[in-house]
């Protein structure tokens, strides 16, 4: 019988300190082993080889292609997905993929505030006592991002003033790393930062209804949100007040929510799903957009009857406020102790039908109840911190 | 809790993490195969692949318990649109609607939303997977491990539960020393051996002082052979600040980090002598506008604008007092661009007694002037326990993008919580490294018995 000759892949995973690249891995394999203590310990090893080859693949590949990504460049976007383009080096940076993730094609590396733009959002709100509403309007930004903005930079001025150390560098890196949404002093100039009249998909038109309706009617949506929450149909009345005044309608619903109209019984009582005009964040620039195709002449009348529409939610909004502030304020009894740093709040807990439902079992009302089950020992219940209160 | 999440390279599994193993695993990755596989073993791969990267450090029983079918999604409205139409066009015809040809080929473009790659929306709202999602952490494990050692606070309070669930409107801070460890360039070994000698003298302070003493005397003794010979290489010392300033301030792509850091540690050891040559004491410790006066002072320099100035000016009195460098320094702070303006115009009306003092244009000074702002706001100190001064650590630009649902002011290492993560047509706001085909087969998964 001829004497085997090993082939590399045996000798590697029998001899794991030779690497793969190794020029003479049969000759070492053969002749005797120049340190005779190492070989025996390993020789039934396999896993380390294996290891080892993968890791000097990476290493490879980290010093050949990944090369481009390790050190970072102001505005060239270093994702994976651009390993290509990066490596030829003639694509521009600005056609350079946004996407992180070469597999994921619905997930984009979305621009961020910069910094003048934040300075800018703060000083309208703050210092120019604009309305977050009107800012958010005027330079396409989210009425929660403004918001958010505003209470980000009051922090840092805070910091400042103290003189608490900043992490400048980082921001800096940060800023030249991912897109930014730049300010504009020309508002006709101003890129959008984000799509500000986002209309969220509502549970009630997640099915899909099969509704006769006579080929002569005007189906609006109006009409289709009273279809999905099951609402009857409005009288031929109100339908003609609706068509001549639409934005009328949609202000009423929007200032006044508490008057849109319910239906159903007991615990399924809702709201009548309102048309999407109503249901966005700015409802006020459907009605200007309407007013400018009725009226397209009259630009300075239109401009003041928005500023006007806007004002008038901005007021609803306020006062709506002011009145759950006031009917908090009611419920709690505040003890003010002298010579105390504190004041003690106390709300009354309710058992009623409200907390406890129809049938008395609702567990959202406190104490014991005859046949109710504490939900105390009850697996998955959140035991950690829901909230925090600012 | 012990970190199962190690980054194999025989089965390349993707983590939340920048390391160099998570990017090499991250480009190799491909779509698991789907010939010859049973549809519950796609999905098993699908699961076990995706909940790998989304939430490993949450318990398989807890995730399911979180999980939950209805997906948050939202639809971008026109307000022209929705002003044309009062949705009567939607449903004329016979209900289907009558549309125009452009319409029906707008139609046609209109991208479905991904809904499936919302499966794992719900652990976004953790506060571990937030505070990595705002490049705070170069891990979750990481961030985990700043909620878990104090260095978080949620509405200002600290919050040591990295479970938290954050509520909409949510602000959240970590520490931004920690931040500046977990995204920096680590040290080098010369500069760990820096900081412990640093830190020894600061255990032995006589020992220190004296030694500083020591060094300060022989500074002293140093420059008063250079203060007289002043005149003459006060050019060539400007000249080498200028390229160095340059250099620093440069962007170019062939600049290795060690390379500027060692111009910039030339750049501060000669701009510290440069001012060790003022008769103001407090001179190194200043701020920055006094400081770069009596940089321009010293060296002599000027604008080149300024020079028809300084001619009219030299009929007026030789008053070389008037830019002493304490009267400069208590300039008020309050107008910095002013009190430049002023220790320039003190500098140009100083009559020099040399003619061919340096002039320095208008980007030269500018250049110069930013290379100390530089300087200010990215010190080298070798107490800190990431590489100075700082700069990102590598391979994190592969890693960074903030999602929309989080506002994040980097300076003061806080974000914002705004709402929930949705879909909307054409995109998905859970950053997830995985295509529709494998989470849509994990949400599958999860979808069972359900």
């Amino acid at each position: 019988m001829p004497p085997r000759i090993q082939t590399q892949r045996v000798s590697n995973s029998v001899l794991p300190y030779l690497s793969s690249t190794s020029s003479t891995p049969a000759s070492s394999c053969t002749s005797l082993p120049p340190s005779s203590t190492s070989c025996p310990h390993r020789t039934f090893s396999s896993t380390s080889a294996a290891q080892t080859r993968l890791r000097s693949h990476m290493f490879e590949w980290l010093n050949s292609e990944g090369r481009k990504l390790r050190y970072h460049e102001p505005n060239v976007y270093k994702y994976v997905t651009n390993l290509r383009d990066l490596a030829k080096d003639t694509v521009p940076p600005e056609q350079l993929s946004k996407r992180p993730f070469p597999l994921n094609q619905n997930f984009v590396s979305e621009p961020i505030l910069s910094e003048e733009m934040r300075e800018e959002i703060y000083k309208r709100v703050a210092q120019d006592k604009k309305s977050v509403r009107a800012v958010s309007i005027e330079l396409k930004v989210d009425m929660r991002r403004v918001a958010a903005v505003v209470r980000l930079m009051e922090m840092e001025k805070g910091w400042r003033t103290q003189g608490k150390p900043l992490a400048l560098p980082y921001s800096r890196a940060i800023q030249e790393m991912v897109p930014t949404t730049r300010y504009s002093p020309d508002p006709r100039n101003q890129r959008p930062h984000e799509s500000i009249n986002d209309l969220p998909v509502h549970r009630l038109t997640d099915p899909q209804i099969f509704y006769p309706v006579s080929e002569s009617r005007q189906f609006t949506r109006v009409d289709a949100g009273r279809v999905f929450s099951g609402a009857p149909r409005l009288p031929n009345s109100t339908v003609d007040e609706i068509t001549n005044d639409p934005s009328s309608s949609i202000s009423r619903a929007t200032q006044n929510p508490h008057l849109i109209e319910r239906v159903g019984k007991g615990d399924q009582e809702t709201q009548v799903l309102q048309p999407a005009d109503a249901r966005i964040p700015h409802p006020y620039l459907v009605a200007h957009e309407r007013d400018s195709i009725k009226k397209p002449h009259e630009r300075g009348e239109n401009i003041k009857r928005f500023s006007s529409r806007l004002q008038e939610e901005e007021r609803a909004e306020a006062e709506r406020r002011q009145a759950a502030e006031e009917r908090r304020e009611k419920k709690t009894a505040k003890v003010n102790p002298e010579d105390s740093r504190f004041e003690f709040r106390f709300t009354d807990v309710v058992v009623s039908k409200e907390t406890t439902g129809a049938d008395g079992r609702g567990h959202r009302a406190p104490g014991r109840r005859y046949g109710v089950p504490s939900y105390e020992r009850k697996k998955g219940e959140v035991k950690i911190p829901t909230r925090v209160n600012v | 809790m012990r970190n199962r999440a190690t980054t194999p390279l025989s089965r390349a599994k993707i983590r939340q993490s920048w390391s160099k193993y998570n990017l090499y695993n991250l480009q190799r990755f491909r779509n698991p195969s789907t010939n010859n596989r049973t549809f519950f073993q796609q999905k098993w791969t699908a699961k076990s692949s995706a909940r790998a990267y989304h939430g490993e450090q949450v318990p398989e029983t807890q995730w399911e318990r979180m999980f939950s079918r209805r997906i948050r999604s939202v639809v971008p409205m026109d307000a022209t649109r929705l002003a044309q139409d009062d949705g009567s066009i939607a449903s004329s015809g016979r209900g289907s609607g009558i549309m125009s040809p452009w319409e029906m080929e707008r139609a046609k473009k209109e991208k479905l939303t991904p809904f499936t790659q919302m499966t794992f929306a719900p652990l976004e709202r953790r506060l571990d997977t937030a505070i990595f999602r705002a490049l705070f952490a170069s891990s979750t494990r990481q961030a985990r491990q700043f909620v878990v050692h104090g260095a978080v606070t949620v509405n200002g309070k600290e919050m040591r539960y990295p479970g938290y669930l954050l509520n909409p409107g949510d602000m959240f801070q970590v520490d931004p020393e920690r931040v500046m460890f977990a995204t920096g360039a680590p040290k080098s070994k010369a500069e760990r051996r820096e900081g412990r000698i640093a830190r020894q003298k600061t255990e032995t302070p006589e020992e220190g002082e004296e030694s500083v003493a020591e060094e300060e005397k022989e500074g002293k003794e140093k420059q008063k052979p250079e203060a007289e010979a002043q005149p003459e290489d006060t050019r060539e010392t400007l000249k080498g600040l200028m390229a160095q300033a340059k250099t620093i301030m440069s962007k170019e792509k062939s600049d290795l980090p060690a390379k500027k850091k060692q111009e910039l540690r030339g750049f501060q050891k000669a701009i510290k002598r440069v001012l060790s040559r003022s008769e103001s004491s407090t001179i190194l410790n200043d701020n920055l506008e006094s400081q770069f006066s009596e940089l321009m002072t010293l060296l002599k320099a000027t604008r080149l604008e300024k020079k028809d100035n300084k001619g009219k000016n030299t009929e007026s009195q030789p008053a070389a007092e008037s830019s002493d460098p304490v009267a400069e320094t208590e300039a008020p702070d309050s107008r910095p661009g002013q009190a430049l303006t002023e220790a320039f115009q003190k500098a140009t009306e100083n009559p020099a007694e040399e003619v061919d003092t340096s002039e320095l244009t208008e980007s030269e000074l500018d250049t110069l002037k930013r290379a100390l702002i530089q300087m200010r706001d990215n010190p080298i100190d070798s107490t800190k326990p990431y590489a100075t001064p700082w700069r990102p650590r590598d391979y994190m630009s592969v890693f960074a993008f903030i999602p929309r649902y989080l506002e994040v002011n980097q300076n003061i290492c806080a974000a914002v919580y705004l709402r929930h993560p949705v879909a909307r047509p054409g995109f998905s706001e859970v950053p997830s490294p995985f295509s529709e085909s494998i989470n849509t087969g994990a949400f599958a998964w999860y979808l069972r018995r359900r």
